[in-house]
C-alpha cells in the first residue's frame, strides 16, 4: 500500500502504572491506522500485595521497555529507519515508571536522530476517541480508572478543561480495596462485578459521597470504608459472611459506584454544554468503564441527553501505547518537539488553570 | 573502520553522572559530574559531550557499556534504561557491569569492594580472596571477621567502615568508575540485555488483609 507523503510513522511508549506498552501507528493528521499496539501487563507480580507497588513496577518496566517496542515493531512488520517521531507518556503516574519509560525514549531519540516529544497520559487516554471514532471536539470524556477519575471538556488536542474528579480513591482502586477485604481475587472490577451479579443491591445502604454538594467532584473513599463497617458487623453477628451476604455488598457497593457517576455524568455534560454548545459525543475510557452497569447507566443517560455515547474498545481504554503515539502525533504535528534534557513528572494536571483537588497533596495537583 | 572497540560507558549509580569514551584501553574523553539530583536530565547531553569531545558520532560506537549498580535504584536505572533505548536505536549490544567490579579493575591482589547502602548495610564483593565473597548486601556489623586476610584492602564509598571493622586497608579506586566500566565491557559477553543488579528486594510488604471468613 502507498503511504500518502503526509503520513508519518509514530512509535509510542507508555509504562506510567503497571502496564508496559508500545504501539507503532500511521498518522495522517487527525486520521491514524493502528498497525501494532502491545500492552504487556504485571498483574501477578504485584497480586500478592493487594495494589500496584512502583518499586517492583519500575524494575519490571526497566527490563521489558526494549522487548516490547521491538515486538510493536515486529507486528507492525516495521524496522525503526521507517518511524518518523517517538511519543513517550512523560506523567503523570508512578514516577519510576515514567522514568524508565522517559530514558529509554531519549536513548532511543539519541542514537536515531527522531524526533521525540513527551505526552501527557491523561491526554492519551482523552484524545482515543478521536483515534478509534473519529469524533472531533467538544466531547466530555469520563477517564474512570484505577488511578484516574476526571470530567475533562475535550475542545482540541491541547484544550482541555477538567470540570470535577475524585478528591481522593479513583473507583477501579475503590473496587480493588472491596474485593480484598471481601476475599475476591485481584483484579477487583471483574471479580466484585461477578459477584455482584448474583446480588440483592437494595440490602445495604450505602452512601452516595457528595452527591448532596453541587459539582461534579467524586469521592470513593467512605464508600470503601463503609463496605468495610458492613462487613465486620455481620461477621460479628454470624461468624463470618455467607456467599449471599458477600453477593449483597458487592451488588450495593457496585451500584453506589454506578448511581454516584451516572449523577456526576449527567451534571458534567450540562456544565460542558454550557460551556462548549453541544457536544458530538459522551466518552469514557479506563478500565471501570468497562463495568456493564455503570456502562448501561452512562449509555442510559447520554441517550436522554441526546449525546452520542463514545466507548472504544477495551483494549484501548485501559492504559495503552496507541493513544501515547497519537496524542505524540497530533504534538509532533503541530512543531512540538522536547530535548534530551526532558523530564518525567510525578504530577501533571492535564488542565493547568483548574484548581487543584481536594487531597491531592502538598505537591500540587496530581492529575 | 576503527581498528579497536569504541566503547561508550556511562553510569548513574549514585550522586553522579559519569562517562567515558574509550577507544580500547585509550580514554579519548571522562567526565565525572557529582550531582544529587537531575541525573536524568543530565544524562543524554553529557553522553553527547563526551562523545564530541572524543571525536566520535553514535553511529561510529561498537558497543555500550552501563553501570548497573548495586546502588540508588533510580539511579541506576536512568542508566539501564537508556542504555536500552541507545543499543535498540543503533543496532547495537549494550553491556551491564557491577559497580562492584568495576572498583577492583587495575588493583592487584586481595580486594573487598564496598558500597555504602542505606541503613547501614553495605554491598559488598570479594576479589582474589581467599574465601569466595559473592556480590551481597549486609548490615556493616555482619560483615564476617573471617573475611581479614593478609594484604586485603577496601575498595569504594563503603571502604573506610569495612576496612575498620576487618583491619584491612582502604584504597581508592585505580580507574574513575566509567572508565572501568568502559573497559569491563569490551571483555564481557554480549549475550544479555544489561540488568539491574538490586542486591535487595523491593520495599513492600505483602497485604495484610485476609478478607472474612467465608461460612458454608
Amino acid at each position: 500500500m502507498d503511504t500518502p507523503v503526509t503520513a508519518q510513522i509514530i512509535l509510542g511508549i507508555e509504562s506510567s502504572c503497571d502496564d508496559t506498552a508500545a504501539a507503532v501507528l500511521r498518522c495522517d493528521g487527525p486520521r491514524a491506522e493502528i498497525l501494532s499496539n502491545v500492552v504487556e501487563g504485571q498483574t501477578a507480580l504485584h497480586a500478592a500485595f493487594g495494589g500496584v507497588v512502583p518499586e517492583i513496577a519500575a524494575r519490571a518496566h526497566a527490563e521489558r521497555l526494549d522487548t516490547v517496542t521491538t515486538a510493536a515493531l515486529r507486528e507492525a512488520g516495521l524496522t525503526l529507519d521507517r518511524v518518523d517521531g517517538i511519543a513517550v507518556t512523560s506523567g503523570p503516574g508512578l514516577i519510576g515508571g515514567v522514568l524508565a519509560g522517559v530514558m529509554f525514549a531519549k536513548g532511543l531519540a539519541a542514537s536515531t536522530g527522531l524526533p521525540f516529544v513527551g505526552v501527557n497520559h491523561l491526554a492519551g487516554h482523552a484524545l482515543t476517541p478521536m483515534l478509534t471514532d473519529g469524533l472531533e471536539p467538544p466531547y466530555l470524556m469520563l477517564l474512570v480508572s484505577g488511578g484516574h477519575c476526571q470530567f475533562l471538556l475535550v475542545r482540541g488536542p491541547d484544550d482541555f478543561t477538567r470540570l470535577g474528579g475524585t478528591i481522593d480513591d479513583a473507583p477501579g482502586e475503590a473496587f480493588d480495596k472491596v474485593a480484598r477485604l471481601l476475599g475476591l481475587p485481584q483484579p477487583g472490577g471483574p471479580s466484585v462485578q461477578a459477584a455482584a451479579a448474583e446480588g440483592d443491591p437494595e440490602r445495604f445502604a450505602f452512601p452516595r459521597p457528595l452527591l448532596d454538594r453541587p459539582g461534579c467532584d467524586l469521592s470513593f473513599s467512605g464508600l470503601k470504608t463503609a463496605v468495610l463497617r458492613a462487613r465486620d458487623t455481620l461477621a460479628e453477628a454470624q461468624g463470618g459472611l455467607t456467599e449471599t451476604d458477600r453477593a449483597d455488598l458487592c451488588a450495593g457497593f457496585q451500584r453506589a459506584v454506578a448511581e454516584v457517576l451516572a449523577e456526576k455524568s449527567r451534571r458534567a455534560l450540562d456544565q460542558a454544554r454550557a460551556a462548549a454548545g453541544p457536544l458530538t459525543g459522551f466518552a469514557v475510557a479506563g478500565g471501570v468503564a468497562a463495568n456493564t452497569e455503570l456502562r448501561a447507566r452512562l449509555t442510559a443517560l447520554a441517550q436522554a441527553t441526546g449525546t452520542p455515547f463514545v466507548a472504544p474498545p477495551l483494549a484501548l481504554c485501559t492504559d495503552n501505547a496507541a493513544m501515547i503515539a497519537y496524542a505524540g502525533a497530533l504534538r509532533l504535528a503541530a512543531g512540538a518537539r522536547d530535548d534530551a534534557t526532558l523530564s518525567a513528572r510525578p504530577r501533571w494536571p492535564l488542565d493547568r488553570t483548574a484548581a487543584p483537588l481536594v487531597g491531592s497533596g502538598k505537591k500540587g495537583a496530581k492529575a | 573502520m576503527r581498528p579497536e572497540l569504541l566503547i561508550l560507558g556511562f553510569d548513574t549509580s549514585a550522586a553522579h553522572c559519569a562517562a567515558a569514551l574509550l577507544s580500547g584501553d585509550r580514554v579519548l574523553a571522562a567526565r565525572h559530574e557529582d550531582m544529587g539530583r537531575g541525573q536524568a536530565e543530565r544524562l543524554i547531553p553529557l553522553l553527547d559531550e563526551v562523545l564530541a569531545e572524543g571525536g566520535a558520532g553514535w553511529s561510529d560506537l561498537s558497543r555500550i557499556g552501563v553501570g548497573i549498580g548495586p546502588g540508588n535504584f533510580t539511579g541506576i536505572r536512568i542508566s539501564v534504561s537508556a542504555a536500552r533505548g541507545l543499543a535498540l536505536g543503533l543496532g547495537l549490544p549494550a553491556v551491564g557491569v557491577s559497580l562492584l567490579d568495576a572498583l577492583a579493575l587495575g588493583t592487584a591482589g586481595p580486594r573487598l569492594t564496598c558500597l555504602a547502602a542505606p541503613r547501614g548495610q553495605v554491598y559488598v564483593a570479594g576479589h582474589d580472596t581467599a574465601a569466595t565473597i559473592p556480590a551481597q548486601a549486609l548490615p556493616l556489623e555482619a560483615v564476617p571477621r573471617d573475611w581479614a586476610e593478609p594484604g586485603l584492602v577496601c575498595i569504594g564509598s563503603g571502604a573506610d567502615a569495612v576496612a575498620a571493622q576487618l583491619g584491612a586497608t582502604p584504597a581508592d579506586p585505580a580507574l574513575p568508575d566509567a572508565v572501568a566500566i568502559a573497559r569491563l565491557a569490551a571483555l564481557a559477553p554480549t549475550d544479555r540485555p544489561p540488568a539491574p543488579l538490586y542486591l535487595r528486594a523491593a520495599d513492600a510488604a505483602p497485604s495484610r488483609e485476609t478478607g472474612p471468613r467465608m461460612l458454608a
